[in-house]
């Protein structure tokens, strides 16, 4: 048998629609959380009630809020899914090696943070349709331009990207010793624990403020991708060790 | 040309070593068998050449290039054993194509045809299968990957006899028509014995004996006779095993090096010669304690 030379582009390509095929799985499982996020949308998430003599008035809030939250969910366990050990074992029944075994998957990640979050969008006006449709009270809505669709489409796309690089990070920490799994929650609660008795803003405040609060459009973009870039490499340079089906 | 050197490797989990400066190399387009006891690290080894796992020190080099997270050593080599796993979404047929997808030298005709022979049904999942059945569709994806370094860990698990014969008359045959390298290890000496070109026999971790299968056939006489001349005989000889039979007989193997007027005269001197089938050879090689099961139950 002559031997022959691969690349590792074309290896990748061909991870990656192996993977699109074989993880369909996490496909079906967005379905049925977006269903049920708007189940639990239907309620509004935010009333009040007010009474003046004969006057009764409540007034609900419904928004896509809930249903991002958990497409958001979904992102970050998808991502740590995907680097567990019978995961890595499937790559490995083929050809591959652990950068683009990394590589397919992140690639992966952001078709599903892509479907994820065209999805997500699409949910919250199927869930404004349904209100408006099944409800006798008054619907008021902001009008929604093309425009405003198109900006909450990318930004939820980028807000999952992100998701699922702290997904990923922790599925390869996780991948190099078990501890993590305590290790990470411990971590993140200490942090506030700690911030709570020094008496100061919560420090996951600050990361807040720094990602989310930011009003440009073109620095909220830059900011959430590289930080999700250098998880990825993180993960990378950490799976790239590990050995498989020991 | 040698496609698979190494040397001095070692391979250490938890600080117990599994591997321990093992040197040997192997030649293109030859079937060896890997042979050993359970735990002598016949696995261990054939994950550090598929570039599974990394050595502990030494140097392995498949293709002249270090097998961990090689791209090229992944495209072509296969590593078959009963805990290959694959995505439980796909089913059969579709991770046929998948692996057509991946391999170079993917034969999907052959594959169809062996998918067909051993009764799959294409729309059957990998995870439900039973385990003979699991390992005879991963020997088919070993085989139809026609990949240059083919390796097979124990691929018979589970298989009843008949599909275990018609693996290895597959084997044979695909290997006839495409020759590459193929790595077998077996605990059934006896079942590949006709197969195998080369035998590398590990012990304590180490390669203890690399030679064609025709040597080994060679490699030591059984010598049957009374006790007392049987000493006298053997008193200057490897002794591969020992048996005592009766009160005054012994079997005795020992390392074939008699000149031909010896064994003529230990024939008239009344001893019985027989030659060592291969797969009791290596039983007795590879025996690590002294005496046999019997003696945990002598004297309770």
């Amino acid at each position: 048998m002559s031997l022959k030379n691969v690349n590792l582009t074309e290896v990748v390509k061909r991870q990656y629609f192996f993977k699109l095929k074989a993880n369909i799985d996490a496909m079906s499982s967005l379905v049925f959380l977006q269903l049920l996020a708007m189940l639990f949308s239907m309620g509004g998430s935010n009333s009040f009630h007010s009474s003046y003599d004969q006057v009764a008035l409540e007034v609900s809030y419904f928004s896509g809020d809930v249903i991002i939250g958990f497409t958001m969910i979904w992102a970050f366990v998808t991502a740590i899914t995907i680097t567990t050990r019978q995961y890595r074992n499937h790559d490995f029944s083929f050809v591959t090696n652990r950068l683009s075994s990394s590589l397919s998957n992140i690639l992966f990640l952001l078709t599903a943070s892509i479907i994820g979050g065209i999805t997500a969008i699409l949910a919250r006006n199927l869930l404004l349709v349904f209100k408006y449709i099944f409800s006798e009270e008054q619907i008021y809505g902001i009008p929604l331009t093309f425009q405003d669709l198109l900006l909450g489409v990318s930004a939820t796309i980028i807000y999952l990207f992100a998701v699922s690089a702290i997904g990923y990070l922790i599925g390869a920490l996780v991948q190099i010793s078990k501890a993590f799994v305590v290790l990470i929650p411990v971590l993140f609660i200490g942090m506030l624990f700690i911030d709570g008795v020094m008496n100061r803003d919560p420090f996951i405040a600050y990361v807040f403020e720094f990602y989310v609060m930011e009003s440009s459009f073109g620095l909220f973009f830059v900011k959430m991708v590289s930080t999700a870039a250098l998880f990825f490499i993180a993960s990378i340079s950490i799976l790239n060790r590990l050995e498989v089906r020991r | 040309m040698k496609v698979i050197e190494c040397t001095d490797l070692a391979k250490s989990y938890f600080g117990k070593k599994v591997l321990n400066n093992l040197s040997f190399s192997i030649e293109e387009n030859k079937i060896t068998g890997l042979i050993g006891r359970n735990g002598v690290g016949k696995t261990t080894l054939l994950k550090i050449i598929a570039g599974f796992i990394k050595e502990t020190s030494g140097e392995i080099k498949v293709f002249s290039e270090r097998p961990f997270n090689s791209l090229n050593v992944s495209a072509n080599s296969i590593f078959v054993d009963d805990q290959m796993s694959f995505p439980p979404a796909l089913q059969l047929y579709e991770l046929l194509e998948a692996a057509s997808s991946f391999y170079p030298n993917w034969d999907m005709e052959l594959a169809k045809r062996l998918f067909d022979y051993f009764s799959f049904d294409p729309k059957g999942y990998h995870n439900r299968l039973s385990k003979g059945k699991t390992s005879t569709f991963n020997a088919i994806v070993g085989l139809a990957s026609h990949s240059p370094i083919t390796i097979f860990d124990e691929p018979t698990t589970g298989m009843d006899a008949s599909v275990r014969k018609d693996f290895y008359r597959a084997l044979l045959k695909d290997y006839i028509a495409h020759p590459r390298t193929i790595i077998i290890s077996s605990h059934h000496v006896d079942e590949i014995e006709n197969l195998l070109e080369d035998v590398l026999l590990l012990k304590d971790g180490r390669n203890h004996l690399h030679l064609p299968m025709e040597e080994l056939k060679a490699w030591a006489i059984g010598l049957k006779g009374p006790t007392e001349k049987i000493q006298e005989w053997v008193n200057d000889k490897e002794i591969v095993y020992e048996n005592k039979i009766g009160t005054n007989t012994s079997y005795v193997v020992v390392r074939n090096d008699f000149a031909d007027s010896a064994l003529q005269s230990a024939r008239l001197a009344g001893l019985e010669i027989t030659a060592v089938s291969p797969s009791d050879l290596c039983v007795y090689i590879t025996n690590q304690t002294k005496g046999g099961i019997d003696d945990v139950f002598k004297e309770r």
